[in-house]
């Protein structure tokens, strides 16, 4: 069975590629993106199942990130990443369909059990996808 | 009304603190978070017994990042005290050109976030001005917020000093397109005209921008009825 794709999408490029390579040894197939055009072209062109994406990225934030990146691909799970605590986002990612959110510094036990439970949901998605095309 | 007035001034004081150490906070969280990460990705290297080739390298370039983001939050840290400080005494000496650096520090992620790059165009051997620099600071504040709120995406915010005839102009002047994003500013243009005044000095709108004149020394600062 092919390793999970995971996309981080943050511009502080030592955070992102740090984890990149956190979960890469939990055998992730992991990258990292430091701008939203990039993660436009990885969510295109590579599929990733969870993107983790941080709220305030430079000249576009987390949600319009995500709205888009939805719009390549509506499987796709997205995982907030933020600074800001649970009741200052949650009524921003309210309207967006975030599957959950992480607080930075990042506790990567809870990042991984956030990222299982989101590929559970894309599977189950993608497997009542396929029920419904036959 | 005078009173109301420094109501208004104290009031949107008030909330320049907050916006500062609300932009310092999050400065200082990303660093954090680098730091645990690099501490992470030490620990795994260790813990998972991963003997690639480049694992000491790897540990290695772990260490210096950790080592770099402490020295910036440290640095960005004495900023957030220096600015603190600067509410201590109503008169002070203090220098004009560290002042206007110290809000470039703290507010510049906020900058990067919207696009927005600060220019400093500062004259060296500006004396150190004798007034109130917490006052000062805001004053400052008050025109990048407003420039901070116009700017739809990638501009620039030059602030220029200069000293002559007793007298220290900051320049405050913008670059890039300006629209109303329709943000609100953090106090009304007024309180900006009876702040310069209390400092005893003035301020002039320009195409562009805005100069700040101000004396060089004030032995107080002028009554607010005046």
């Amino acid at each position: 069975m092919s390793a999970a794709k995971v996309v981080i999408v943050d511009d502080e490029v030592e955070f992102a590629s740090t984890l990149s390579e956190r979960l890469t040894l939990r055998n992730y197939d992991a990258k990292a993106v430091y701008c939203a055009e990039d993660a436009f072209t990885i969510a295109r062109k590579d599929q990733p199942d969870v993107v983790l994406l941080d709220m305030k990225m430079p000249g576009m934030s987390g949600t319009e990130i995500c709205g888009i990146i939805k719009q390549f691909n509506p499987a796709i799970q997205v995982i907030m990443l933020t600074g800001e605590s649970g009741s200052e986002i949650l009524p921003e990612i309210a309207e967006e369909d975030v599957f959950d959110y992480v607080m930075k510094p990042v506790d990567i036990e809870e990042l991984t059990r956030k990222i299982d439970s989101a590929l559970k949901k894309a599977a189950a998605l993608k497997q009542m996808d396929e029920h419904g095309s036959r | 009304m005078v009173a109301d007035k420094e109501q208004i001034m104290i009031e949107s004081q008030l909330k320049v603190v907050g916006k500062i150490l609300s932009a310092f906070s999050h400065e200082l969280n990303n660093h954090l978070a680098v730091i645990k990460e690099s501490a992470g990705l030490i620990e795994d290297i260790l813990n998972f017994n991963k003997s690639f080739k480049g694992a000491g390298k790897e540990n290695l370039k772990a260490f210096q990042s950790i080592e770099n983001h402490i020295t910036n939050t440290s640095w960005l840290c004495e900023q957030l005290g220096n600015f603190g400080h600067k509410m201590d005494e109503p008169l002070a000496s203090f220098d004009v050109n560290e002042s206007i650096n110290e809000l470039l520090v703290l507010l510049g992620r906020i900058a990067k976030q919207k696009g927005i790059i600060f220019e400093k165009d500062f004259q060296d051997n500006v004396p150190l001005i004798y007034s109130n620099p917490s006052k000062l600071q805001f004053l400052i504040f008050c025109f990048i917020d407003k420039n901070l709120n116009r700017f739809e995406r990638n501009g620039s915010i030059i602030f220029k000093t200069s000293y002559s005839h007793s007298s220290i102009t900051i320049k405050i002047l913008t670059r890039g397109e300006v629209t109303e994003t329709g943000e609100r500013d953090i106090c009304p243009d007024e309180i900006h005209e009876y702040v310069a005044r209390r400092l005893r000095g003035n301020i002039v709108r320009e195409d562009g921008g805005i100069a700040i004149t101000l004396p060089v020394s004030i032995s107080s600062e002028a009554d607010a009825h005046d």
